[in-house]
């Protein structure tokens, strides 16, 4: 009976340990685009974290009555992909896109026909309410206003490129 | 081979072929969660199910005086149920409050402590679990 004991005491003892050194390589994984707590990062629920609140204005015509709209925040360097997943991904079919980037060399950049404006101040990032992540510098990420020009969505999202059907789920989710 | 030997090694090959199969699974469910942010969402659920479904083997181990069958299965069932928001979502679903129904599906990722908190409630579950097994094994 007392080896039967050792044994579960031994299953209790290996399950903690594998499973913690899993956790913890899961938790210390994070890059320095992320939002320092993981779980306010792609909730993948609206209305959450204060919101829904009015949306800043972005340019004259996003976000307007009557529209969706996606507000993405990016950076330069890291432009050129997210402009490549957005031509074709039919994104533009439901919502008004606009790409905000905090360089200042921003007036250079092209990703047409989806807007670019330019936030070296990262006033704009601000306004939204969008989290430092957790290597400094402006967030990478989106928000989704509804056609009532209510922010209902924001999240730090550094791999935003490459999901932009996920996007495309959290807008068909806002009237 | 005695028929009472055989009988035991096919019941020991199928224990060990189910704790394998829900090992891979599991694997498969955390490798479909892409990214790391996205395996945070793995461990709530994991954590969340596996100690749900182990108070469920507890209770109904000492209940029925033997330990429950398959007992890898019943953790693996439970983390599919608190996940299913997630396969809703990966086919176009946005997540809903309602979707708490699914064991906490949105809730238990704000708890103090995030997943550190539910490992320890993990670790709770299956010790309580252990230790009914323990106390089956001890009577006479």
């Amino acid at each position: 009976m007392a080896t039967s004991r050792r044994s579960l005491v031994t299953v209790w003892l290996l399950t903690a340990v594998v499973l913690g050194v899993l956790l913890a390589v899961a938790e210390t994984a994070a890059g320095p685009l992320d939002d320092a707590d993981p779980a306010r990062q792609r909730p993948g629920f609206l209305d959450g974290f204060g919101l829904p609140t009015a949306a800043p204005s972005i340019t004259g015509e996003v976000p307007r009555a009557g529209r969706r709209a996606v507000v993405f925040f990016e950076r330069a360097e890291r432009l050129e992909a997210l402009c490549a997943n957005l031509d074709g991904s039919g994104l533009a079919d439901g919502a008004d896109l606009v790409i905000v980037v905090a360089d200042s060399s921003a007036g250079n950049l092209r990703c047409d026909p989806v807007a670019i404006v330019e936030d070296p101040t990262s006033d704009l990032s601000g306004a939204y309410g969008l989290p430092r992540p957790v290597g400094g510098g402006p967030p990478v990420g989106y928000a989704v206003v509804d056609s009532r020009g209510r922010l209902r969505y924001r999240t730090l999202d550094p791999a935003v490129a490459g999901e932009l059907s996920e996007v495309r789920t959290i807008v068909d989710a806002v009237p | 081979m005695t028929a009472a030997i055989q009988t035991q090694a096919r019941t020991g090959l199928r224990l060990c072929l189910w704790c394998v199969a829900a090992v891979i699974a599991e694997l498969g469910l955390y490798l479909s969660y892409r990214g790391h942010d996205a395996r945070f969402h793995w461990f709530t659920h994991f954590f969340v199910g596996s100690s749900a479904a182990l108070v469920l083997m507890a209770a109904l181990a000492g209940r029925w005086r033997r330990p429950v069958p398959y007992p890898l299965v019943w953790p693996l069932t439970a983390h599919l149920f608190a996940m299913t928001p997630d396969l809703l979502f990966s086919a176009g679903t946005a997540h809903q409050r309602w979707m708490d129904l699914f064991l906490g599906h949105l809730s238990t990722h704000f708890v103090w402590g995030r997943n550190y908190t539910w490992y320890v409630v993990f670790l709770a579950a299956l010790g309580a679990y252990l230790l009914v097994i323990d106390r089956i094994q001890d009577r006479p």
